[in-house]
């Protein structure tokens, strides 16, 4: 048995007082999870201390806490791990600090409100199978490693620990947030669902969508369950843009097609014709697209000063750097080599697993 | 201690004080730099979005390239996303070795002879600092310690997450090491909501507003817990705290005036260089008009 | 106060498969959950579902298995509509988007399963349940038109009408505790098994028994409450299920000993037999001192190849690392038998309907009876569908032509009187917190109405459970709000959980033989002409329950020897 001080961010939406701390000092082993630590509070202590659960075991998806400022289930936590999770613990005492999740109004002590945020942006990806047509008197014939990959979306069980800490619903409250756009991944994803191309076109037109990730990880380390929505909506972006052509109006695509053709003809990146190419489209000649023209008024200030305090030579500036031709010639071959496939080859290590150690040579 | 050294692009390019300031402030730490200038970009994880075996078989090569250095213990890089994006291709290499025969036929196929075998090491300045060198060493180092500097760490998204694939635990607690430094060169380290977010700069040409929202966010939250300068290990978290700094104050709509360090500039003074050796003239937010790096921060040098 | 032809109460796969039914046959409908319907405990049923829809099965085989492991308790009507409706089922959950797995030509593949002739379970890696339970929701709010959807309500109270018909339910809105009446043409509870009544047990919080509580005090009969089935592989500290899939999927047994045990027990099905011939077996290895020292049995999954268990087992991986801190890849998990799944609940018909009018009941609240005296594995996911869909299209329809009931705003006033009462209630000195009545009430019930039991034991559960339900109505209660107060949620389930316990201590007392998971040391033997009969518990305006008796429908299989 070891002591724990149980601080507990609480908020009673019928007092005035507004949120405060709470601690609860609980008696538990350390292997002990979180949620035991919160319910023996809450049956030994305060009855009145609200928090959503079920299952225990990480499959109802009901108790979406912060635990020391990190999202995660309160009933997959250890106490051991809580003590010395992260960034706000310092490390040394048996404190557990626990915060209703971020980015959602707060209900009641820990409990948050999922509708008004998760689940309204899970409707947002028309979320239920569009059937291929004709539908099969027997069932759909699919291959099955598509199956097993669609099962790793499918494996989110809408806790909410990813929107808490999405930092691009931080700053846009509109981004579509990583929980729905993995739920669109697991349609699009499916070779049974009809409208592919309609839900990533409508995923990537909208500007808060998929191109409004900040590709911050946050969702993957708060997933509880390897759903890792980021990778998901990278695959999202990478179908809509390479497999579908969608140009995008939020410059998505081209800044895409942007920097992996400029690292083609440098090898290196080549920033200032990155902005323009993004902008205008991807070519040399992309800088004087009228939209490219706009965005360089807007960004001239700041080239501006980059070029006054001797950030940038202009001539560096237009000319970029490059890397030598016999090296230049390696990453075309490369770059020949794998985009000429006809299929875009991928490990997902979901799929794969790690192996234990290499095969004897 | 000889390192392959693998700067990136954009530390020669948009941010050039960045590469400057590593190579003036190696032979102080005892680095001896090996550059791998024939090496291509990461990707920065785009081109991983455009096509992973793509991504993967440009960052072999450079990891190649790496094992190919006489003589040097590892891999060395100065940018959070630069480790970032390799740590994830080296994952997927270092995972199957039915993908990494695959993707070593390619490399054979665009240069006979190279290969990349399992299990490079790959480092951040930052990591190599507190694992490699050591903080009592640093420490030993320090001419003039940054004594009354306060020091806001902004990690990048890149070196911080996902923990595992980054190899942080409580053996290692790399997304302290910032914290550590900073402290060992006799700063104080300044807690603010920004440390481990986003800069923005992934998105500035998606969501301009956002970007620059998350950019002047950060930056106001420093300044309201009173740091003189934030410090980055990462060049792309440099331009949009930065160079972008006077948009990203219109966009959150307050006066901006925070000074952003890159790692090796705030190695470089604490370790006796001056400001201006350092590139850091060559900020839009100059470091030298808003702190007296003479007098009133730093102390003057310890006597050797 | 909201009206519908069609009231559902519970909205884990029953419950959602019987309003999309409902919704589908033209009635509108209302499904009111305690929890988020996606936090439904259907969630964690993991391993599969059963269907004979392979070219070599038949329906046939699957109702004799299912029989056989019923220990012919099971009514073999029920037994075959289910059986026969299931490949059907299947095909429908896959063209609604379930993402079963499939073998390598891409057609539907299955895993073994106990007590099964027959490979012939359904799944989705180890997370079979959530992955119907989300795609069932998926088609929810697809038509949610069609379905209004009250998520967060907590139902205290099925209404009648003057005539003893059921036409509707009190229901408070967690979120705001205002509470309201629901009228209905008809009312299907679909809330969930009583594992609660259990400590440990595999079954999460929310299972507090509610509708079985709450149709009884109605005048529902409540049917084999005595089968309570353990589950072999649940982790030893906790009581979290190991699916059977691991068994499944190859996984052995051992004891200390390191012997495979169950050679001696089931020398053909070995692992697979059904679940209450490999608990007994556990339990006696254990009992008699070839169990681990902590009262465990080792189950090696080390048998099953490593990459297969990361792809088809992998919340059982997660489980271990993560509740065990056991690498199941590398090392053998103890477990021990832990209660998991109850047989018994409302008596319901075919189409879910209950001797009380206008009320239907259908998965683990209801007892159709196709799981008798023991359920297979991968059956359960499978009653839910076949009744909850068969329970919303008869409902639907008898809807159409009746008139929309009444609840006299009196009934509603009554009802929040009491809530009023119970939230104002002052703690009398020396009074217990409800978290401790339940305590003892699960832990009494899990010593004595266990795998093994007898007269003595059942005596002393009945004693407990008779002061708890004495002390129940005192119990301390320190919320006074109104938003989210749980303390008047556990207060009403503590009433529900200590009914439920009597009704399985009174028939598992009633049964003086042994079959299927009611196993009595001092009636080792079935007794088929005895007891081959359901036994029912009903209380109908009284308050001491009466036990009675219902005739086990058999079609085709007459009672034999059971073996493995």
């Amino acid at each position: 048995m070891a002591d724990y001080t149980l601080r507990v961010r609480r908020f009673d939406p019928e007092q005035t007082s507004g949120p405060y701390w709470q601690e609860f000092a609980v008696e538990l082993e350390p292997h002990r999870s979180v949620l035991d630590a919160i319910l023996t509070a809450k049956e030994e202590l305060d009855g009145s201390l609200g928090i959503r659960c079920s299952c225990r075991a990480a499959i109802c998806g009901s108790c979406g806490v912060r635990v020391n400022g990190r999202p995660a289930l309160a009933c997959n936590t250890h106490l051991r791990d809580a003590t010395d999770a992260g960034p706000a613990a310092d490390g040394s005492t048996a404190t557990v600090t626990v915060e209703p999740m971020g980015n959602m109004p707060v209900l009641k002590d820990l409990i948050v409100d999922m509708d008004a945020v998760h689940w309204k942006k899970i409707h947002r990806v028309t979320p239920w199978l569009l059937n291929r047509r004709p539908v099969p008197e027997r069932e759909y014939v699919v291959p099955h490693e598509d199956m097993v990959d669609v099962t790793q979306t499918m494996a989110c069980i809408q806790c909410g620990a990813c929107v808490s800490d999405c930092l691009s619903m931080e700053v846009d409250p509109e981004f579509v947030g990583p929980a729905a756009a993995a739920k669109a991944y697991r349609f699009v994803g499916d070779p049974r669902d009809a409208e592919q191309r309609q839900r990533l076109r409508d995923l990537a037109e909208d500007p808060h969508g998929i191109y409004d990730c900040t590709h911050c990880f946050m969702c993957i380390d708060a997933c509880p369950k390897g759903v890792a929505p980021m990778s998901q909506i990278m695959r999202l972006r990478r179908i809509s843009g390479s497999d579908h052509q969608i140009v995008d109006r939020n410059n998505g695509e081209r800044h895409e097609e942007a920097f992996t053709t400029l690292v083609r003809d440098y090898g290196l990146l080549h920033e200032a014709e990155l902005l323009p190419r993004s902008y205008g489209g991807n070519s040399w000649f992309g800088k004087f697209h009228p939209a490219a023209g706009l965005e360089l008024v807007d960004s001239l200030p700041s080239i501006a000063r980059a070029v006054a305090r001797r950030k940038v030579k202009p001539t560096q500036a237009l000319r970029g750097h490059r890397l030598a031709r016999r090296d230049l010639d390696a990453v075309h071959a490369i770059f020949e080599r794998v985009e000429g496939d006809a299929r875009r080859h991928e490990l997902n290590l979901y799929l794969s697993g790690v192996e234990e150690e290499a095969p004897a040579p | 201690m000889r390192v392959a050294y693998w700067p990136g692009c954009v530390s020669r390019g948009f941010t050039p004080e960045l590469h400057g300031s590593m190579e003036a402030v190696a032979p102080l730490l005892g680095l001896e730099l090996v550059p791998l200038d024939r090496a291509a970009c990461c990707g920065a994880g785009v081109i991983a979005e455009h096509n992973q075996e793509l991504a993967d078989t440009l960052n072999a090569r450079t990891f190649a390239l790496a094992q190919q250095v006489d003589g040097a213990e590892l891999m060395m890089n100065i940018c959070s996303t630069c480790q970032g994006a390799q740590s994830e291709c080296q994952e997927r290499l270092d995972a199957n070795s039915a993908y990494r025969a695959r993707v070593n036929a390619t490399l054979d196929d665009a240069e006979p002879g190279l290969r990349y075998e399992k299990g490079l090491t790959n480092k951040n300045l930052l990591w190599l600092l507190v694992e490699e060198l050591g903080l009592d060493a640093l420490r030993a180092k320090v001419r003039r310690p940054l004594t009354n500097l306060r020091v806001g760490p902004f990690y990048g998204c890149y070196i911080v997450r996902p923990r595992a694939r980054l190899g942080i635990d409580a053996e290692h607690p790399r997304d302290r090491y910032l914290h550590q430094v900073i402290e060992t060169l006799g700063g104080t380290v300044i807690d603010y909501a920004g440390t481990y977010k986003c800069c923005g700069f992934p998105i500035v040409t998606m969501n301009k507003t956002a970007s620059l929202r998350q950019a002047g966010t950060h930056l106001g939250d420093a300044t309201d817990a009173e740091a003189d300068c934030l410090v980055v290990p990462c060049p792309l978290c440099h331009l949009n705290l930065d160079l972008q700094q006077p948009q990203a104050a219109k966009v959150v709509g307050r006066p901006l005036a925070m000074p952003v360090l890159h790692l090796p500039q705030l190695l470089g003074l604490a370790l006796g260089l001056e400001p201006k050796q350092l590139g850091m003239s060559k900020h839009v937010v100059k470091p030298t008009a808003v702190i007296d790096w003479s007098a009133a921060v730093v102390a003057a040098p310890a006597p050797a | 106060m909201p009206a519908h032809d069609v009231l559902i109460i519970g909205a884990g796969l029953a419950g959602q498969r019987a309003a999309l039914a409902a919704a589908q046959a033209g009635a509108s409908v209302a499904i009111v959950s305690k929890v988020h319907p996606v936090r439904s405990h259907s969630v964690a049923a993991a391993g599969g579902i059963n269907a004979a829809l392979n070219p070599g099965d038949s329906w046939e085989s699957h109702a004799f298995d299912t029989v056989k492991g019923s220990d012919y308790l099971g009514d073999q009507d029920a037994i075959e509509i289910m059986c026969r409706a299931a490949p059907d089922e299947i095909l429908w959950l896959e063209h609604a988007g379930v993402t079963f797995h499939r073998d390598e030509a891409g057609r539907l593949g299955t895993r073994a399963f106990g007590g099964a002739s027959a490979a012939r379970t359904y799944y989705v890696a180890d997370i079979t349940g959530q992955a119907i339970l989300h795609v069932l929701y998926e088609q929810l709010m697809k038509h949610h038109e069609r379905v209004d959807r009250f998520e967060e309500w907590f139902t205290t109270e099925l209404v009648q009408d003057d005539g003893g018909r059921c036409c509707g339910a009190i229901a408070r809105d967690v979120r705001s505790g205002h509470l309201d009446a629901f009228r209905a043409k008809a009312v299907v509870l679909a809330s969930g098994g009583a594992g609660q009544v259990f400590r440990p047990t595999t079954n999460a919080l929310i299972c507090t028994g509610d509708g079985m509580a709450q149709a009884y005090r109605i005048g529902a009969p409540l049917m084999d409450m005595e089968m309570i089935q353990y589950h072999p592989t649940t982790l030893a500290e906790n009581g979290f299920l190991i699916t059977e899939g691991a068994r499944g999927e190859g996984a052995q047994l051992f004891n200390a000993r390191g012997e495979r045990f169950m050679e001696r027990y089931a020398p053909n099905k070995l692992e697979l037999a059904s679940r209450d011939v490999v608990c007994r077996a556990e339990q006696t290895e254990i009992d008699e001192g070839r169990g681990f020292p902590d009262g465990t049995i080792a189950l090696d999954i080390t048998k099953v190849p490593r990459k297969r268990t990361l792809e088809a087992l992998r919340e059982i991986v997660n489980i271990g690392r993560d509740f065990a801190g056991v690498d199941i890849t590398r090392e053998p998990i103890h477990i021990k038998p832990g209660m998991h799944y109850i047989m018994g609940g409302v008596r319901a018909g075919t189409d879910g309907r209950t001797p009380v009018p206008g009320l239907y009941a259908v998965g683990e609240v209801a007892c159709v009876s196709v799981h008798g005296g023991n359920r297979l594995g991968a059956n359960s996911l499978l009653d839910t569908l076949i009744f909850g869909r068969r329970a919303g299209e008869h409902a639907a329809h008898h809807a159409v032509g009746l008139p929309m009931p009444r609840i006299e705003a009196a009934r509603l006033r009554d009802a929040q009187a009491e809530i009023d009462a119970l939230v104002a209630r002052v703690p009398a000195p020396g009074s217990r917190r409800i978290s401790h009545l339940k305590r003892e009430l699960g832990e009494t019930m899990n010593r004595y109405v266990a795998v093994y039991r007898d007269a003595a034991g059942l005596a002393t559960a009945h004693e407990v459970v008779r002061r708890l339900k004495e002390e129940a109505p005192r119990a301390a209660i320190d919320d006074r709000g109104a938003v989210f107060n749980q303390d008047v949620l556990a207060a009403f389930e503590l009433g529900y959980m200590l009914d439920v316990a009597e009704a399985i201590v009174l028939a598992a007392q009633e049964r003086r033989e042994s079959r299927g998971a009611q196993f009595r040391v001092d009636y080792p033997r079935r007794d088929d002409a005895g007891w081959l009969h359901h036994i029912t518990v009903s209380r109908n305006g009284q308050e001491v329950p009466r036990t009675g008796t219902e005739p086990v429908a058999i079609t085709r299989w007459q009672p034999q020897e059971r073996t493995y």
